[in-house]
């Protein structure tokens, strides 16, 4: 919830008194934290007690449990948006 | 952005496990909640500075719930996939996936309601989910279409994943995606109970 609120003041900023030339900054920024957040998790995930050995035992299960789910919801959304969204997009064209 | 986000993945992990003292990982580990806000603001701003964003995402009206509906059932149907696949049984392999990328709530409610090594692999299952979708969805956005780009990150489309979409598709995107978040959030946690008294 306080990441929505935060997110909703810098759309109001962002409409109201952020300089448009500033974007491409906002930008960079943007990717700067995005790598900086991922390499964290990284940091927490590899600092966990068991680490290696939870990827050795359960790693693989993990591995099935995160990446059918993801090829199942892609399999899913993309057709259905195909149908019911990119049509509308080609429609309000 | 795939590569990036794989060496950032790769060097944190390296650093996590080697590298950093515990003084400098607990700095990064304690401090990332206020670098997903300041990411949070400015990507906030880039949607503001988008003016007619929210004119278009109004006008999706009740397709706007197509994509959390469409994940949701995915995820669901991966759990009774995932069943077989792995051996674990279908109530607990459903409420794995019904965690969608939420690892920490996803852990604890598994933790509780199945035992530690469940807890484990639900946490461990999610953190993949949400680690694997940085590296998928630059490749999504560019083969299939901006909205698929949205399905992998499940429940994380509201924060951490957030920040890649808006690199790779758009403001218009990022709303769309902040509404799928919020909507498959709110589900995990009735998810993951309701399919553990109905199949557990």
């Amino acid at each position: 919830m306080t990441t929505i609120l935060i997110m909703c003041a810098g759309v109001l900023v962002g409409a109201t008194v952020f300089p448009e030339r500033l974007a491409k900054w906002n930008s960079r920024f943007q990717l700067l934290l995005t790598g900086l957040l991922i390499f964290t998790m990284g940091v927490g995930l590899g600092n966990r007690p068991d680490f290696l050995e939870e990827l050795g035992t359960l790693g693989l299960d993990s591995l099935i449990f995160a990446a059918v789910p993801i090829l199942c919801s892609v399999a899913v959304v993309w057709p259905l948006s195909r149908r019911f969204l990119e049509k509308r997009d080609r429609e309000g064209e | 952005m795939a590569i990036i986000a794989l060496i950032c993945l790769a060097a944190g992990v390296a650093c996590g496990l080697w590298f950093l003292p515990q003084e400098a990982v607990n700095f990064f580990t304690g401090h990332s909640q206020l670098v997903l806000y300041l990411l949070m603001f400015l990507v906030g701003i880039s949607v503001g500075l988008g003016k007619d964003v929210f004119r278009k995402v109004g006008s999706y009206r009740l397709r706007v719930l197509l994509l959390p509906a469409a994940i949701i059932a995915a995820s669901v149907l991966a759990g009774l996939l995932c069943a077989p696949l792995t051996g674990r049984q279908l109530a607990e392999s459903v409420c794995i996936t019904s965690g969608m990328g939420w690892y920490s709530l996803c852990g604890i409610l598994l933790t509780d309601l199945a035992g530690p090594e469940a807890g484990a692999v639900a946490f461990l299952a999610n953190l993949l989910r949400e680690m694997l979708s940085f590296l998928v969805i630059p490749w999504i956005a560019a083969h299939l279409n901006h909205y698929a780009a949205i399905a992998p990150a499940g429940a994380t489309s509201e924060d951490t994943t957030l920040a890649v979409l808006i690199r790779c598709t758009g403001e218009e995107i990022v709303v769309l995606a902040v509404v799928n978040g919020v909507l498959c959030s709110a589900a995990v946690p009735f998810l993951i109970r309701f399919f553990y008294s109905l199949l557990g």
